[in-house]
């Protein structure tokens, strides 16, 4: 490890995926995720990198794709309003299975709501926001240090699953600086290129786990890119037969490879009567939380998906189990909520802290709740 | 003082007025005096003006919630900003106020902050720098030489000798 220094969120994004070997930054400034770019301006032509500042942030995720077909690592950060831009391109980076990272540092919207104040409303726009019935992987770090490590796992996973991979986080983890020793090395994946000669190459025959080997433009492959529904030559299909399978295995590789996706941290929950279900910045306040419950007696226990999605289903389901109160804590009016419910589906009473004023979750907060949905949950 | 090997510090002020570098200030002491240290800040759209806030957790061990909550000390150098962030601090919490509140409450140190950061360094920038010397006196818990050398490695180089001038006022200012 590196001697500890104190890093904003931003930094540590950036600085992540330059370890995670991302030499193309395409993007549009936007609060409060602007300093992301900033960085990568300034660093990435020192390790022979390329940052582009494109007119906006349609153009900044096309730019990415073709980065990455030219056989980058590439990534974009934006916020809100720009992600809304992005959605069109998210979908043809999965549709035409383009490996890339999408950083959104959430702030108040709807629209330009809130430039610098902090949310968590864009967490099913993640899921959701681009149209058609595709698969999404999603990350949600809660400090510093994670946002360092998901980087780098954005970019492990995005290389292995040839899919655009999100980090989202909010304004004051983006902006806030922890005292963090980053690793001297990190571990990463690179993209399979094909093993065949180009001439026998079917540039969307995928290998076992459903993922097609990807060469770079330029390498001597030649291959068609395309949003359109197509077949393993990568030309266009109206074979509904084509179009089934193509969609199913693009939801395939993400199942694939869940165990290297879904992430779970939990804490206190062998006992625990009450089970907070938090993510991001807000998971910090609940660990606060549990450890004022804790010393005042009361048997509170924290499940925080470090994957917001694929949701984790299984694992979400063996942590609230036993529980009497589940109780869900995010930035917004009630959006993972929905997920929550869906899982626990009736079995535990499930009660919510939420906010959509811009201002964090203070613990005492979550504390309250616990004392308001549960007699006894606080001796 | 404090909870659990825990304080929290808040600066709070206008846009302009240097306490985002105060508070960046005082987390880069605290990590050389073998603690660890969390910064935060909160601002409105505007780059000058407004009331915002810059926050320090300094803690024995590692810091948990990032987040300032009941500060231990304030500092607030605008009406504005201590109306807005000055409050809800802890009830035996150092409160330092420039003379620019109109109502601080019952035993706050009222100093001239701004106006001393104006007249020695020539810049309302000073004013965080200033207000980091008056909470160095206030409280025995930062290595003042350790405060000063960070605060001359952040100051740009012609400026140097006034920003730390503008320290050692905040010092005097303290009875």
């Amino acid at each position: 490890m590196n001697e500890p220094r104190l890093i904003r969120g931003n930094e540590a994004c950036a600085l992540a995926a330059i370890a995670a070997g991302c030499r193309f930054y395409g993007g549009y400034p936007i609060t409060p995720s602007s300093e992301i770019a900033e960085h990568m301006a300034r660093e990435l032509p020192e390790v022979g990198g390329v940052f582009v500042q494109m007119e906006d942030e349609i153009s900044s995720l096309g730019a990415v794709i073709g980065a990455a077909f030219a056989g980058a690592k590439a990534m974009t950060a934006t916020s809100g309003p720009g992600f809304s831009l992005m959605q069109e391109h998210i979908g043809y980076a999965v549709m035409a299975e383009a490996p890339c990272v999408i950083v959104d540092v959430m702030r108040g919207g709807p629209s330009t709501g809130r430039p610098t104040s902090p949310s968590q409303g864009d967490v099913m726009q993640a899921r959701w926001g681009t149209h058609g019935d595709h698969p999404a992987i999603v990350f949600a770090p809660a400090s510093v240090a994670e946002i360092f490590e998901l980087t780098v796992k954005a970019f492990v996973v995005a290389e292995r699953t040839r899919m655009p991979v999100i980090v989202l986080y909010d304004e004051v983890l983006g902006h806030t600086a922890e005292t963090v020793a980053l690793p001297e090395e990190v571990t990463v994946a690179d993209r399979r290129k094909p093993e065949v000669e180009p001439e026998a190459f079917l540039p969307m025959l995928p290998a076992n786990d459903g993922v097609p080997p990807l060469p770079a433009f330029g390498d001597g492959y030649r291959f068609h890119v395309t949003g359109l529904v197509h077949d393993e030559r990568g030309f266009p299909s109206d074979d509904p037969a084509v179009a089934g399978a193509l969609l199913r295995r693009l939801h395939a590789k993400v199942e694939n490879h869940r165990s290297e996706i879904v992430d779970v941290a939990t804490s206190h929950l062998d006992d625990a009567d009450v089970v907070i279900f938090a993510y991001g910045i807000v998971a910090r306040a609940a660990e606060e939380a549990v450890a004022m419950a804790r010393r005042q007696g009361g048997r509170v226990g924290l499940v925080r998906p470090r994957t917001l999605w694929p949701f984790p289903d299984a694992e979400i389901a063996e942590a609230v189990r036993g529980a009497r109160l589940v109780v869900v804590c995010e930035m917004n009016l009630g959006q993972m909520l929905l997920e929550v419910e869906r899982v626990v589906a009736g079995s535990v009473p499930i009660a919510a802290v939420l906010r959509g004023d811009g201002e964090p979750i203070d613990p005492d907060e979550i504390l309250a709740a616990l004392d308001r949905d549960m007699e006894g949950a606080l001796p | 003082m404090t909870t659990n090997g825990r304080l929290d510090v808040r600066f709070a002020g206008a846009g302009g007025q240097g306490i985002v570098m105060a508070g960046e200030v005082l987390a880069a002491a605290a990590l050389r005096m073998g603690r660890s240290a969390a910064h935060s800040k909160a601002y409105g759209p505007a780059s000058r003006g407004g009331a915002s806030r810059s926050d320090v957790v300094v803690s024995d061990g590692a810091v948990g919630f990032p987040l300032v909550r009941r500060p231990n000390i304030v500092v607030a150098l605008t009406d504005e900003a201590y109306r807005k962030y000055g409050h809800d601090h802890a009830d035996d919490a150092v409160v330092i106020v420039d003379v620019d509140v109109a109502a601080p409450r019952n035993g706050a140190l009222v100093a001239p902050i701004v106006e001393t950061a104006r007249r020695i360094v020539g810049t309302d920038v000073a004013s965080g720098v200033v207000g980091l010397g008056v909470l160095s006196r206030s409280l025995d818990v930062f290595d003042v030489d350790i405060l000063r050398g960070t605060i001359a490695e952040r100051v740009p180089a012609a400026l140097e000798d006034a920003n730390l001038e503008a320290f050692a006022a905040g010092r005097e200012m303290v009875g």
